[in-house]
């Protein structure tokens, strides 16, 4: 009987101090998961993206964390295909609990939109800059680390409408675009800016993917003699055929990009034919001096990948999306909130004028779960990099 | 060891589950498929879910092209008719999901049909471009059809329902994947105990003895397609009521080779190879990123080096497996069996 006695104090000893031990490390950490792309077609950047997500977040448990518990980040490979990223987001879902997850493509988050907003509830941020996933009715939980294509494409027209090539006359402007779902995105609203901003839409050229004949694009806008070009839906092809096509019909357009044509790789691949080319960034570059962000974050390679010379712009991306993601945390440890992907959803839209420290310009979270703000950048060909051409420009 | 096991009247010898241990192994089988998600988490029963589609759209496959011999490159773009008609009825017309399978399976044979109208006079890699160009046809339209399909951004669908229950959760839905998938196995099975299905395999054999034998070659080629795109389709309603969103970039080429992969690692012609195949090709891939993903806690960095490892070694499986075993999984499986039914008396 006593025997058996202390067999039942002992197990539930065990059990008590179990049970405490495992409360107190689930209290400790906060855990972000995430599906990246490292391979697959999108390999290019999401490497870059996880490592940028990884630093970010591993630079505010160096700075202690938020109120004191650690960040846990946790992420797998998706490959780049739905069925994979949605299996990978249920298992970290299922093994780890984490307050905020992160995912690849537009459709990815299409996919887990309903269960993210009736199941899961976390906040969720992706290598996307759709204008879908941005919709805080459609989607609360979801956030865009930047502006959307759409805001991109209407940072370039507001450039462009305040920078004429002739005095007085009104702007015109071609798009170029992919037929796919990241190269049409933006194409509807950035009409609807262009009329209001009054710029002339006078071509609109669809292609593929990757290295395509353009002769006929190319033919149809030396017709219409557009001032500028804003290429979306690519990465690199078939840009500089149609930039050097461009050159050899003796055109004088100033061709434009958006994020992911924004790379030095880009300007690597055009060479002298780089001259002129511009575009928009929602952040800051590698090279650039003068920004205490930038310079936080060359500290921190230096100091734990020693062997790093460079980042791609992929990697501010990811870099940023940390950066938010610990903004919401501390948005909600500063409210005495606990950190649940709930309140963390709530904090999002009360982003006001936050600075980063220069990585992109001063944040508000508007009506969008986007930042309404990117710079105009242009092309310096002898030194190979981007230089800005404006100053943060921000949308209404 | 299996001893004393006469065949004493033709129903016996015809029988497709002929011996009583293959039969309990089904029904013992049957019994795990039911109690697993009473057991499993979230993750898994997706994962069996994605494996039962895929089952449905490989045993299609397989019908076609191990079956008839018929080399298709559009089994995906069928998928996405299916996956369409479902999103389509159901949002627009507000059809219940169950009657959406059927329909789907036969907007999708329609396809089929109209593009397996030239393999009379096409075989080998000419049919093979012909089905090609019909992805390619239906990713455009898929793509350009707006007022229907809403272009690039695609369909949402609701939380299918099944006779007012609601079958949103993994678990509800994934009974009505496998009894689909079941049907499917079933039906692919005993066709090739009917004149038919015998006919598909005279055609693979040599089309030529088999016209001399009065199979019309036209009329069964195209059944081969119909029934083949069928199951396409219904997989694709399946594949869309799962993930409750439909997008072109859903059903690109990739997954038609994906397919054929899965039949030509399982076994061409085999409906026990269509099924090993599909599982080989859907969890392998995640079994080797769970394994990988075990060197995560060593250190983080090493991860975006390993992580694209996965696809080398899945490429060298495959390779490794057609080397070693041109016949597939399914042979492999057979020669398991034959080893283990006398063992350990084999001499």
């Amino acid at each position: 009987m006593k025997a058996s006695r202390y067999w039942r104090v002992g197990v539930a000893l065990v059990l008590a101090l179990g049970l405490s031990a495992g409360a107190a490390s689930a209290q400790e950490k906060i855990v972000v998961g995430a599906g990246q792309p490292i391979t697959g077609r999108f390999a290019f950047a999401g490497k870059h993206i996880n490592d940028g997500l990884a630093d970010s977040l591993a630079l505010a448990n160096e700075k202690g964390g938020i109120a004191g518990k650690k960040i846990e980040y946790i992420f797998e490979d998706t490959g780049y295909d739905t069925n994979r990223a949605v299996a990978s987001f249920k298992k970290l879902m299922a093994q780890h609990k984490p307050v905020i997850m992160y995912g690849e493509s537009t459709g990815v988050g299409k996919a887990m939109a309903p269960e993210i907003n009736n199941t899961y509830k976390v906040l969720y941020g992706s290598t996307s800059f759709s204008e879908e996933l941005a919709d805080r009715k459609a989607n609360p939980y979801m956030i865009v680390s930047g502006p959307t294509y759409a805001q991109q494409f209407g940072i370039l027209l507001k450039y462009i409408a305040a920078n004429p090539k002739k005095k007085g006359v009104a702007p015109k402007v071609a798009f170029f675009y992919s037929d796919t779902e990241f190269g049409r995105d933006p194409i509807p609203h950035a009409r609807e800016m262009a009329k209001k901003l009054g710029v002339e839409v006078v071509a609109e050229e669809v292609t593929q993917v990757g290295a395509v004949d353009v002769t006929s694009q190319l033919l149809d806008m030396k017709r219409k003699a557009p001032d500028y070009c804003i290429f979306q839906g690519y990465v690199v092809a078939p840009i500089a055929d149609v930039i050097k096509g461009a050159r050899d019909y003796g055109m004088d357009t100033t061709f434009m990009g958006t994020f992911w044509t924004m790379d030095k790789q880009l300007l690597d691949a055009l060479g002298p034919d780089g001259e002129g080319y511009m575009g928009v960034n929602p952040y800051a570059y590698w090279w650039d001096e003068d920004v205490p962000e930038i310079k936080a974050i060359r500290d921190f390679n230096k100091r734990n990948h020693p062997e790093i010379t460079y980042r791609p712009n992929s990697y501010m991306q990811g870099w940023f999306t940390g950066m938010i993601f610990v903004k919401a945390m501390r948005m909600c440890a500063e409210k005495k909130l606990p950190i649940t992907g709930e309140n963390l959803k709530n904090m999002v839209p009360q982003i006001k004028d936050w600075d980063t420290n220069g990585l992109t310009g001063k944040v508000s979270i508007k009506d969008t779960n986007s930042t309404n703000v990117g710079r105009v950048y242009k092309a310096d060909v002898k030194k190979g990099i981007f230089v800005p051409a404006s100053d943060w420009i921000y949308l209404d | 060891m299996r001893i004393g096991d006469f065949k004493e009247t033709y129903a016996a010898d015809e029988a497709v589950f002929r011996t009583p241990t293959v039969r309990f192994w089904l029904w013992a089988l049957a019994a795990a498929l039911l109690v697993f998600p009473l057991l499993a988490g979230e993750y898994l029963i997706y994962m069996a879910n994605i494996t039962a589609v895929a089952v449905v759209g490989a045993v299609g496959l397989n019908l076609l092209t191990g079956c008839t011999g018929l080399i298709s490159l559009g089994h995906a773009g069928f998928m996405g008719v299916g996956a369409y008609t479902s999103a389509i009825l159901i949002t627009k017309f507000g059809v219940p999901f169950i009657l959406t399978l059927p329909i789907s399976g036969l907007a999708a044979a329609l396809c089929g049909v109209i593009v397996g109208a030239p393999s009379l006079r096409m075989k080998g890699l000419y049919l093979c471009i012909a089905t090609l160009a019909a992805q390619v046809i239906l990713e455009f339209t898929f793509v350009h059809w707006e007022s229907l399909t809403h272009g690039i951004r695609g369909l949402n669908v609701p939380a299918p329902t099944l006779f007012g229950l609601s079958l949103a959760s993994g678990p509800a839905f994934y009974y009505v994947i496998m009894i689909v998938a079941a049907i499917s196995v079933t039906a692919s099975r005993n066709l090739f105990r009917t004149r038919v299905g015998r006919a598909f395999i005279a055609i693979r054999d040599r089309d030529i003895s088999a016209q001399l034998m009065g199979i019309n070659l036209f009329q069964y080629k195209l059944y081969a397609f119909a029934l083949s795109s069928f199951f396409a389709g219904m997989a694709g309603c399946l594949m869309v009521n799962l993930l409750k969103v439909v997008t072109p970039e859903q059903y690109p080429l990739h997954l038609s080779i994906q397919y054929l992969a899965m039949i030509i690692v399982g076994g061409l012609g085999s409906i026990l190879g269509s099924i090993l195949g599909a599982i080989f090709m859907t969890i392998v891939p995640e079994l080797l990123r769970s394994a990988l993903g075990l060197f995560q806690g060593l250190d983080p960095q090493i991860m975006s080096y390993l992580f694209p490892l996965q696809t080398v070694i899945f490429g060298a499986l495959i390779v490794g497996f057609l080397v070693f075993e041109p016949h597939g999984l399914a042979e492999m499986w057979r020669r398991a069996k034959a080893y283990f039914r006398l063992w350990p008396f084999e001499y």
